[in-house]
C-alpha cells in the first residue's frame, strides 16, 4: 500500500466512510511502519478539533429580522433584494445556457446602423453634459412597475429614483436610501428596529471612484459597448418621442446598465446569456429602452430555480423605458438633493482632499483637461495612496501612485491577466485585459492609470508621467505575462482566434510552466479564457456534469458548473473558459481558431 | 485518536416544513431557529467574516421562504438549506470580488485576520483554502455530513467530494503537523 492510498484511507476512516475488512487491516499495517502517514492522521484530529472549537452562543439571531422582513412584506418576497452579478454567480455554479442563437460571435450585423453602435457609443460620451429622464422600471416578480427619475450633470453628479429606492451621488459625497434588512459593512450593524428603510451617507468618496456607485452606462453605455463587436440589429423606432436604434445584446454585456440599476434599485436576477434590447437615442445613445427576456435553454432552468425565480423562455423579466427626456439642458440642483429623512449609516470612503502626492503628473493630458479632484486614500492595513484626477467636463483620467506598496503583484487591480506594454523611454507598463488600466512597477514608486478614455490615451498619459516601468519581480502574480510570440514559441501548435476576435480586446497572454493562456476581455462582462497545454489525454473531468460535444471535429466535453469545454487537438489538451458567454457562443470561437 | 465524527444536524418535522411551506411564519421562525446557527456556521467559513456571513444567513432564509413550496420532500431538508446557504455565500463571495476591485488594490496582498491565536492560525489556514475544498470539509468537520450528503449540497459526485475532503486535509498538513510546536505559518 502507498503511502498516497493510505493518506486517502485514513481520511475516509476518519469520517467513518472506508468500513472494515481487508483495506483497514492492510491500512493498520502501513500505519504501523509509516510515522509520516500517522502525522498525517493525527493532523487529522487536531484540524477537526480546532474547528470545532467555537465559543457558545457566538451565532447572531438571523431568524428576528428575517421574520420581521417577511411579515412586512405580505409575503410578497419574490423583490428580496438580489444583485445582478448575484446572478452571475449562481450562473457560475447552476450552469450556463447552451446553445443560444439569439447572440452569435462576430455575427454579421443586419443592418448598418447596427454595426456602428459601439463607436457611435464611444464617440458620443463627449456630448452628454446633463440630462433628465423620467423612467419606468418594470419586473416580472413585482406587482407594479415602478416609475422614478434619472439625472446627471457631468462630470460627477448623478440621482437615480426607482419607487421609494433613491441613490444620489455628488462629488466626494453618495447617499443611497433603499430596503435593507441589514448594513453591509463595515463592522456589524444590527437591522434597524424601525421602517424597513435605510439610508446611508458615505463620504471621502474617491474623483470617479468604480467602487463607489456612478452608473454612468446608464446615461450612455460606453462600458456596455466599448469593445462590442456588432450585433444584431432591431432597426428603429420612436421611444419617448425621439429617434432610436436598436440592438440585441446579451445581459452580460450590457452587466454594467443592469448592475448600476440593481445597485441603486434591487433588481431582480437576470442570467448572463438573456438576451436584452437595447433601444438607444439616435443623437446621443442615451439608453431609451432596456428590454431582457428569459432565455430559452435547460442550463437556465437550473440557474433559475438556484436564483429562486420562476420564468417562461421569452418572457420579459426586466423592462425600464425612459417616458420623458431632456438632454444638455440645465437640471435644477434640486434634482440632487440627498434623500430626506435621518441618515442610518454614515461612513467615509478614504479620500482626503490634498495636492494628490505622490501620484505624479502626466507632461500631457488630452486637449481640453484640467485638474479635477486630487487628494490622498488610506484603507485600513494598506499603504498611503496619493490621487489626482483631470476631466474636460465629461471625459475623464485618474493617477494613483503609492510609494509603500507591498508587492507580490501589481498595484492598482488590474487583475491577474495582463498585457505588457511599451511605453518607450517610460520602460515596461502593463494593461489590464480590457485595456482600461495601465499599471507601472517604478524604483520606488507603483502607478495606476485609469479613465473613460480610449486605451491608447491612457497609454500615452502613462508614458508621460516621468516614472520608469519595470519589469514585474518573478514572484509576482503577473511575472508570467508574456507576448504571443514568446507563447508560440513556448507551445508548438498553439492555436489563436483567426483573425482576432470580434468584439473583444487584445489577449493577454501568460505562460505558466507548460501551459499557455489567452485572455481575451469584452464589453461589460463578457469575456473568455484560452488555456492549451501539451498533454496525452485531457485532464479528468472535475465536476462531473460535463456533456459530450463535439468540437472542431472531434469529441470534447463542455462543463456547464464551469462554463469550459475542453477537447484535445495535435497532441495539446485545449480548453476555452467563460463565465458569461453561452455553450453556441464558445464553440463558434473554437471554430474560428487556427494555428499561430 | 481522531474525535468521533457524529452528525450534529437535526432534521424537522415535515409538517412544520408544510406549514411553513403554505405561509405559516410562525412554523418559517422555528425553521430558522433550528437552523440559523449551523447556517451562519457554515457561511462564516464560506466567505470569511462573521458580518458578511450574518448577512448572507438573512438572505438564506429570505431565500428558502421562498423556495419553499417547490420543495421535493424527497430530499432531506436540511441539505436542501445548505445548497440554499453555499449558493447565497458564493454569490456573495462574487459580489465582493466585484465592489472590492478598488478597495482591494491598496491593501498589500496576503493579509489576514488576527493572528496569534490557535483559532485564528486553523481560521487563516482554512481560508487560504480554494473554496471548493473548504466548503466540502467544513461540511464534514463542522456539521459532521456523510459524503453523501455533502456531494449533494456542492452538486458533485460522492467520489468527488470524497477527493476534495482529502485534498484539504492534505492542503492543511502543514498547519496541522503536531512536531512544529505553534504551527501558524502556512
Amino acid at each position: 500500500m502507498t503511502c498516497d492510498a493510505t493518506r486517502l484511507a485514513v481520511s475516509l476512516r476518519a469520517d467513518g466512510e472506508l468500513g472494515d475488512g481487508p483495506a483497514a487491516e492492510r491500512l493498520d499495517d502501513h500505519l504501523a511502519g509509516c510515522p509520516d502517514c500517522r502525522r498525517f492522521e493525527a493532523g487529522i484530529g487536531r484540524i477537526r478539533n480546532a474547528l470545532r472549537f467555537e465559543p457558545v452562543g457566538e451565532a447572531p439571531d438571523v431568524a428576528s429580522p428575517v421574520i420581521w422582513r417577511l411579515s412586512r412584506r405580505n409575503g410578497d418576497v419574490r423583490d428580496a433584494r438580489s444583485p445582478w452579478w448575484a446572478a452571475a454567480a449562481v450562473a457560475v455554479v447552476a450552469g450556463l445556457v447552451a446553445g443560444a442563437t439569439f447572440v452569435g460571435v462576430a455575427r454579421e450585423p443586419r443592418s448598418p446602423a447596427a454595426a456602428d453602435i459601439p463607436a457611435l457609443v464611444v464617440a458620443a460620451q463627449p456630448t452628454v453634459d446633463s440630462l433628465d429622464a423620467r423612467i419606468r422600471v418594470t419586473e416580472s416578480t413585482r406587482a407594479a412597475p415602478r416609475d422614478g427619475r434619472l439625472a446627471y450633470r457631468a462630470p460627477e453628479a448623478l440621482a437615480l429614483t426607482v419607487g421609494a429606492d433613491r441613490l444620489v451621488v455628488d462629488g466626494d459625497r453618495w447617499w443611497q436610501d433603499a430596503a435593507r434588512a441589514c448594513s453591509p459593512a463595515p463592522g456589524r450593524v444590527r437591522c434597524p428596529a424601525d421602517g424597513p428603510r435605510w439610508l446611508r451617507s458615505v463620504t471621502g468618496r474617491e474623483p470617479f471612484s468604480d467602487a463607489a456607485p456612478l452608473p454612468l452606462d446608464l446615461v450612455v453605455p460606453v462600458d456596455s459597448f466599448a469593445l462590442a463587436a456588432g450585433s444584431a440589429g432591431l432597426g428603429e423606432r420612436t421611444v419617448a418621442g425621439r429617434a432610436a436604434i436598436g440592438v440585441t445584446v446579451t445581459a452580460a454585456q450590457v452587466a454594467p446598465f443592469l448592475g448600476g440599476l440593481a445597485d441603486a434599485a434591487g433588481l431582480r436576477p437576470v442570467h448572463p446569456a438573456d438576451p436584452v434590447e437595447v433601444w438607444l437615442d439616435a443623437d446621443h445613445l442615451v439608453p431609451l429602452a432596456v428590454t431582457a427576456r428569459a432565455g430559452d435553454d435547460p442550463g437556465r432552468a437550473a440557474w433559475a430555480r438556484a436564483a429562486g425565480v420562476a420564468d417562461a423562455p421569452g418572457q420579459v423579466i426586466v423592462d425600464v423605458a425612459v417616458t420623458s427626456i431632456r438632454v444638455n439642458e440645465p437640471v435644477g440642483d434640486d434634482a440632487f438633493a440627498p434623500p430626506a429623512g435621518p441618515v442610518d449609516e454614515s461612513t467615509t470612503a478614504g479620500f482626503q482632499p490634498g495636492d494628490g502626492a505622490p501620484a505624479p503628473e502626466p507632461a500631457t493630458l488630452p486637449a481640453g483637461h484640467r485638474p479635477h479632484r486630487a487628494g490622498t486614500v488610506t484603507a485600513a492595513g494598506g499603504p498611503a495612496v496619493g490621487l489626482r484626477s483631470w476631466t474636460d467636463g465629461r471625459a475623464w483620467v485618474t493617477v494613483r501612485a503609492t510609494a509603500g506598496w507591498a508587492g507580490g503583484r501589481l498595484f492598482g487591480e488590474v487583475g491577474p491577466d495582463v498585457r505588457p506594454v511599451d511605453l518607450g523611454p517610460a520602460g515596461r507598463g502593463y494593461a489590464s485585459a480590457d485595456g482600461r488600466r495601465v499599471a507601472l512597477h517604478g524604483d520606488g514608486l507603483d502607478v495606476v492609470v485609469t479613465g473613460s478614455l480610449p486605451a491608447a490615451d491612457l497609454r500615452a498619459v502613462a508614458a508621460g508621467l516621468g516614472v520608469v516601468g519595470r519589469p514585474v519581480p518573478p514572484g509576482w502574480a503577473e511575472a508570467a505575462t508574456a507576448t504571443l510570440p514568446d507563447a508560440v514559441q513556448a507551445l508548438p501548435g498553439l492555436l489563436v482566434p483567426g483573425g482576432g476576435l470580434a468584439g473583444f480586446g487584445t489577449a493577454a497572454v501568460r505562460i505558466d510552466g507548460d501551459t499557455v493562456s489567452q485572455t481575451y476581455a469584452g464589453p461589460g462582462d463578457r469575456g473568455l479564457t484560452l488555456v492549451q497545454r501539451a498533454a496525452a489525454h485531457l485532464p479528468p473531468p472535475s465536476d462531473g456534469d460535463e456533456v459530450g460535444v463535439a468540437v472542431r471535429g472531434t469529441a470534447g466535453r463542455y462543463s456547464y458548473g464551469r462554463g469550459q469545454l475542453d477537447w484535445m487537438e495535435g497532441g495539446v489538451a485545449r480548453s476555452l473558459r467563460s463565465p458569461t458567454l453561452a455553450l453556441g457562443e464558445l464553440l463558434a470561437v473554437a471554430e474560428g481558431l487556427e494555428p499561430a | 485518536m481522531t474525535p468521533e465524527r457524529e452528525p450534529r444536524v437535526e432534521e424537522l418535522d415535515p409538517a412544520l416544513i408544510r406549514a411553513a411551506a403554505a405561509g405559516d411564519l410562525a412554523a418559517f421562525e422555528r425553521i430558522v431557529r433550528a437552523y440559523q446557527q449551523h447556517v451562519w456556521r457554515f457561511l462564516r467559513r464560506l466567505v470569511g467574516d462573521p458580518a458578511a456571513a450574518e448577512d448572507v444567513a438573512q438572505e438564506t432564509f429570505l431565500r428558502v421562504y421562498r423556495a419553499l413550496p417547490g420543495f421535493a420532500h424527497q430530499a432531506r431538508f436540511s441539505t436542501w438549506v445548505f445548497q440554499i446557504a453555499r449558493n447565497a455565500g458564493l454569490d456573495e463571495l462574487r459580489r465582493r470580488r466585484r465592489r472590492d476591485r478598488l478597495a482591494a488594490s491598496v491593501r498589500p496582498p496576503g493579509t489576514v485576520g488576527p493572528v496569534g491565536e490557535a483559532r485564528a492560525e486553523i481560521e487563516a489556514a482554512l481560508a487560504a483554502l480554494p473554496v471548493d475544498l473548504r466548503e466540502a470539509l467544513v461540511l464534514v468537520e463542522v456539521f459532521g455530513l456523510p459524503y453523501a450528503e455533502v456531494a449533494a449540497v456542492v452538486g458533485v459526485p460522492v467520489g468527488t467530494a470524497k477527493s476534495r475532503v482529502f485534498r484539504a486535509r492534505e492542503q492543511l498538513r502543514a498547519w496541522a503537523r503536531p512536531d512544529e510546536g505553534a504551527v501558524g505559518d502556512v
